[in-house]
């Protein structure tokens, strides 16, 4: 079972890490905005998550997809998931105050003192939902099996290194979760989350990346090389209703680039069908003038994309 | 087409007399706004050397000069990686006042990245000036003080723009042919 947890203490760059390492062992990554999506999605009915039946919750979920995928999981605390599924490799990457002040201000254009100020109430929280969900008031050094510093080694020696942890362990050989294993583990898991009226899905699914065009990969791949955040067809955009007022149309950009509020919307088709997304672009311009959007035609954008699957070599972004 | 156009260039965009006109004027604004500061050009190598090393010539007050040059992307592997300094400054830009001289100013992505990770070194100002400005494809909003010319959606070479790291010697800015173009 190919299964790495990854956290970090706050402007360490532990999420980038663990985009890279998900890229380079070919894992799916499954970053806390993600599992907060599949415990909403699978659990909607439970009005809120008590925090003392979070792990086993988290526990069940990952279970589910370990039978299917390797993983990456990124987000704090879920090393302790190694009591439930032991042999996870479990990373913590730390760095100097100086550095991470210095990653923030960078990432998310701080001043120092708002960066400072920023790192610590993350801190903060990360230190009440440690203790609130998992009874932790520390970080001891045991619950890891690597504890990496990211004063010297950027992400991506960071993510060579977890890679070559991942390698030496024979995370992938051994498989995916059993079936057998999978079922012991979520009987153990309902029996406790039953004392909290909680009853897991016999199915989860996880939405995978597949993207409806080779050329949204390499534009996806262009943005990770950037280390511009983005989220793919996250919204849908309704702009056309019957007349009982239901949604008989909608819009769905293929990117969101949260830091720039903008929608992208690639554009590599036939030109007999470009004149219908330019309408539905124009009804989304009129319905929703808010929303910044930008479109690439296949015209604009054959040089700026295709030639990165093409040529290697030096591009004009 | 033009008989003396090499092969793979369609046709000339901007003239080599155009282009030194258009750095002249360039030159004079610079040279007025700088007149009383310490002005270090630093261009991004290699496609700005071309475009640095006639805008200098034409720049009436001191310069230093630096280059840079940072890791491309390329779509071969599975993993992309990471930009990053492929080769930094020789001299530390503290207190300076840079002026950034881009080769060409596309989807931002680039100068975002420089703009951020040159901002953190202390410059006393810090602004950037472009040969090429190619709007259209703009992703990233990024502040362009100096741009020589705003240029339609085409693949061009020349002046220090490349092909498959061929044209940067054409003296003049050329539209790649189209069969060449992927």
């Amino acid at each position: 079972m190919g299964l790495i947890a990854i956290s970090g203490q706050p402007g360490c760059r532990f999420e980038e890490v663990a985009r890279i390492t998900a890229q380079r062992l070919g894992f799916e990554l499954v970053t806390a905005a993600r599992l907060a999506g599949l415990v909403e999605k699978e659990f909607a009915s439970v009005v809120a998550v008590p925090d003392k039946a979070y792990l086993d919750l988290v526990a069940s979920i990952v279970a589910r997809l370990a039978t299917s995928h390797h993983l990456v999981l990124c987000s704090d605390g879920l090393e302790l998931l190694s009591k439930q599924l032991p042999g996870m490799l479990r990373v913590h990457i730390v760095a100097p105050d100086s550095v991470r002040v210095g990653n923030v201000m960078l990432d998310e254009r701080l001043e120092r003192p708002a960066a400072r100020q920023s790192i610590r109430d993350r801190e903060e929280h990360q230190r009440t939902e440690r203790k609130q969900r998992f009874a932790l008031s520390g970080l001891p050094a045991h619950l890891f099996d690597l504890i990496l510093n990211a004063e010297q080694l950027d992400s991506e020696r960071l993510a060579d290194l977890i890679v070559n942890a991942a390698n030496l362990s024979g995370l992938i050989e051994r498989g995916f979760l059993s079936a057998a294993a999978e079922a012991q583990l979520q009987f153990r898991s309902r029996l406790r989350l039953s004392k909290h009226g909680i009853v897991p899905p016999d199915k989860v699914a996880l939405p995978r990346r597949l993207f409806a065009h080779p050329s949204e990969q390499i534009f996806a791949n262009l943005l990770d090389f950037y280390r511009i955040p983005w989220d793919y067809e996250p919204r849908s955009f309704p702009i056309q209703w019957d007349r009982e007022g239901k949604v008989s149309e909608a819009f769905t950009p293929d990117f969101y680039l949260p830091e720039f509020d903008l929608y992208v919307e690639l554009t590599t088709m036939k030109q007999s069908l470009v004149t219908k997304k330019n309408r539905k672009v124009k009804l989304l311009k009129e319905l929703y003038p808010h929303v910044n959007i930008q479109v690439f035609y296949q015209k604009d954008f054959e040089n700026l994309i295709f030639k990165y699957g093409l040529a290697e070599r030096t591009v004009q972004v | 087409m033009s008989p003396d156009l090499p092969a793979g260039v369609d046709r000339v965009l901007f003239t080599q007399e155009q282009i030194e006109h258009r750095i002249g004027e360039l030159a004079i604004q610079i040279s007025e706004r700088y007149k009383d500061k310490n002005l270090k050009l630093i261009g991004v190598l290699k496609g700005s050397i071309f475009f640095l090393a006639e805008l200098a010539r034409q720049i009436r007050v001191p310069v230093k000069m630096d280059f840079l040059a940072i890791s491309s992307f390329s779509n071969k592997s599975t993993a992309p990686g990471l930009v990053r300094i492929a080769k930094d400054l020789d001299d530390s830009i503290e207190g300076e006042d840079v002026l950034l001289i881009e080769d060409i100013v596309d989807t931002g992505f680039t100068l975002r990245y420089l703009l951020q990770t040159l901002s953190s070194r202390g410059p006393n100002s810090l602004a950037v000036c472009t040969f090429l400005d190619r709007t259209s494809r703009r992703i990233v909003q990024v502040p362009v003080e100096y741009r020589c010319f705003e240029i339609p959606d085409h693949f061009v070479i020349g002046f220090g723009l490349d092909y498959n790291q061929l044209y940067r010697n054409l003296n003049y800015v050329a539209v790649l042919k189209p069969d060449r173009v992927g």
